[in-house]
């Protein structure tokens, strides 16, 4: 019995020990997917938030004291992030990163917001996270219906006044469309056609002879990057150049090859930016390092905003706030913090302001170039 | 007006594409009263393997590109029929008294065995034709500017379809086929060699099948693991609509099938044309229950 104890002792040491011994002064917690389907997305979190502390710790930390990162795997699984969160509440840090699923950061949402954390969600777009009223949560990523808003001020910015609406029927696609038409309708653009067309098929030729015969100046199909080549190939075809756009969704290099890259020229998107697209300082610095330090680029923006997360989190202890009432006050009215997505801010409710979507447009080569705002 | 016939050649176009494959489901039914479902497969396997074959064995580089396509379309055509003849010696030959629901729940095995085999040897993703193959030249046709792609699609239809049509009324070898159509027994008292026969139309229709599929990836440029079911589906309704079993019927109801489909989506709504189609399907049945063309039994094929 006594050895047992003794056994057990020792084994408590260990665990306890590499903890003490690199334990600093301020905990930040981190909650990603390592394992399961987005652990590619997960890994990068990681990575990129550990650089950002690295970073932080060599250039004298915060008020002379050391970041320490405390990191939990959610597996992108809404269980899984239930007990990281509630881990992440008994390991003292003082405000929560993460995480990449709107689903899975929602199981950890009231955890978080009982044990008084604030928490900043990274990829988690869904609406409603940020209209339960959650004093303490914030994101970084854009709400689902700040697309529609983007899509629509690039219409209004073209200057183009009779838009030929196009969607695929899937809710994402009905849903920016429905969301632009809204918009548009109160900007004073036109929507002289709204229709969908059925995803998976070949020829679109007969929806595109219509909305010629429509007239419009400019086509918006909020549909995948498939049917999009396909509209782009057959719309060359035809011999009709007038511009055409998109959402996010087209955002794949197969889009060129589909469209074929005479027809794909000149099609815009909006999207949130890569990060190797980006053209801030901040942005540059950060990738160079990542570089670096791993050897490759981050793989989506997704993960570069638990980055931005950091970021916020680090602006707010510099200014002192680690009560987390404070630490949220002091976000709700943090605007332009240089970020590594853009300026960095929150609103009232937690939801990121500023024009987080960026216009691609696919140049003469095919390639895919983000335009100056 | 402008726009009306414009809308038709998109029909045409499209309609050419159902017809050839309908040709395939028609063919088979006409002399097994089978409907083959792995005929959409077949045709998603001729989009492959002309890709395969543009791709490895660089034909577009060493021949002339027209006189790479033809040697393309033939060795797919070719390649396409021996599947076609495989698949009927393993899958139905075995079956061919049992029943046929036995040899209809084959071809749907057949169908999902086809459609895994390519998933799993090409991967599930989107695959897209070199751009340089496509002809880039525009027709002027009574007002209106057509793709010269677009034209080729249709005459390449039309004259595989009258080329079938003449072999199977003109030839010796048509009028067995024919002989079988209409009753194997009495046929093979006649001396016809009805295995052979059925062999024949089992390469006939699949190659036109795998023909059509790599018209598809050359037109359309993106082919997936999956087309072969919405184009098979479409097909097998053109096939009814003309009357299964009947190969003008097969050529009339593919056609009629993708104008109404482009008349739909152009003067209703895009989303209803499928919708419209069927519907218009539903009414010839009412109307004429063997299809348009399916009522002298003793005519098929």
């Amino acid at each position: 019995m006594k050895k047992f104890v003794g056994t057990l002792a020792a084994l408590a040491l260990c665990i306890l020990l590499p903890t003490q011994l690199w334990a600093g002064d301020l905990k930040i917690g981190l909650m990603c997917p390592l394992t399961g389907k987005w652990a590619s997305e997960g890994q990068d979190m990681k990575n990129i938030v550990s650089l950002l502390v690295e970073e932080a710790n060599a250039k004298g930390g915060i008020d002379g004291k050391q970041l320490e990162l405390v990191v939990e795997d959610d597996a992108g699984d809404p269980r899984t992030a239930a007990l990281a969160a509630q881990k992440l509440a008994s390991s003292g840090v003082l405000a929560v990163i993460g995480t990449y699923g709107s689903a899975v950061t929602e199981a950890s949402q009231n955890i978080l917001d009982e044990s008084g954390l604030v928490q900043i969600g990274t990829g988690s777009t869904s609406v409603r996270l940020t209209e339960k009223g959650l004093p303490l949560f914030f994101r970084t990523c854009p709400r689902d219906d700040a697309q529609g808003k983007a899509a629509a001020a690039a219409i209004v910015k073209g200057g183009y006044k009779a838009v030929a609406l196009l969607h695929d029927n899937s809710s994402y696609a009905k849903g920016l469309a429905e969301e632009s038409r809204a918009i548009l309708d109160k900007a004073g653009v036109k929507v002289i056609f709204f229709d969908a067309l059925t995803p998976g098929e070949r020829d679109y030729t007969a929806i595109l002879t219509k909305l010629k015969a429509a007239g419009p100046d400019l086509i918006f199909f909020t549909g995948y990057y498939p049917e999009t080549g396909m509209l782009l190939r057959q719309k060359k075809e035809m011999g009709w150049d007038v511009p055409m756009m998109g959402g996010d969704a087209a955002n794949h290099q197969d889009l060129v090859k589909i469209a074929g890259v005479n027809a794909a020229a000149g099609y815009f998107f909006i999207s949130p930016p890569l990060p190797q697209d980006m053209d801030s300082p901040a942005a540059a610095a950060f990738l160079k390092s990542f570089k670096d330090k791993y050897g490759t680029v981050p793989v989506s923006v997704w993960a570069v905003l638990a980055g931005d997360a950091f970021k916020a989190i680090e602006a707010a202890l510099t200014a002192g706030k680690t009560e987390p009432e404070a630490m949220a006050a002091w976000l709700k009215q943090l605007k332009d913090l240089p970020g590594l997505s853009g300026d960095l801010g929150f609103d009232a409710k937690g939801d990121r302001v500023g024009d987080f979507y960026r216009t691609y447009t696919v140049d003469a080569q095919g390639v895919f170039v983000l335009q100056a705002k | 007006m402008e726009q009306f016939l414009q809308q038709l050649l998109n029909g045409l176009a499209v309609g050419g594409i159902y017809a050839l494959v309908a040709l395939g489901y028609t063919m088979v039914y006409g002399v097994l009263k089978l409907i083959n479902f792995a005929h959409g497969d077949l045709f998603t396997i001729g989009a492959y393997l002309g890709l395969t074959l543009l791709a490895s064995c660089n034909l577009a580089g060493l021949l002339p590109i027209p006189l790479a396509m033809l040697a393309v379309f033939v060795m797919v055509a070719l390649l396409v029929a021996l599947i076609g003849f495989l698949l009927e010696r393993a899958a139905y030959r075995p079956l061919r008294d049992a029943g046929r629901l036995s040899a209809v729940v084959s071809a749907l095995g057949a169908s999902i065995f086809f459609q895994n085999a390519v998933m799993l040897v090409y991967g599930a993703r989107v695959y897209v034709y070199p751009d340089f193959l496509r002809p880039d030249f525009t027709v002027s046709l009574m007002g209106v500017n057509v793709p010269g792609v677009r034209l080729l699609v249709i005459v390449a239809s039309i004259v595989l379809m009258l080329g079938l049509w003449a072999f199977i009324q003109r030839t010796r070898i048509g009028a067995a086929v024919r002989a079988v159509a209409i009753d194997p027994a009495a046929a093979r008292l006649m001396g016809i060699n009805v295995d052979k026969i059925i062999s024949l139309v089992f390469l006939i229709g699949p190659g036109l099948g795998g023909a059509a599929g790599l018209m598809v990836g050359i037109y359309y440029g993106q082919i997936d693991f999956t087309m072969g079911w919405s184009y098979g589906l479409k097909a097998f309704t053109a096939a009814i609509l003309g009357g299964i079993g009947n190969i003008p019927g097969a050529m009339l109801g593919g056609l009629l099938l993708g104008v109404i489909e482009a008349l739909a989506a152009g003067y209703v709504a895009m989303a209803w044309k499928d919708a419209i189609a069927f519907l218009v399907l539903i009414l010839i049945l009412i109307i004429r229950p063997t299809g348009i063309l399916g009522e002298r039994t003793a005519d098929k094929l």
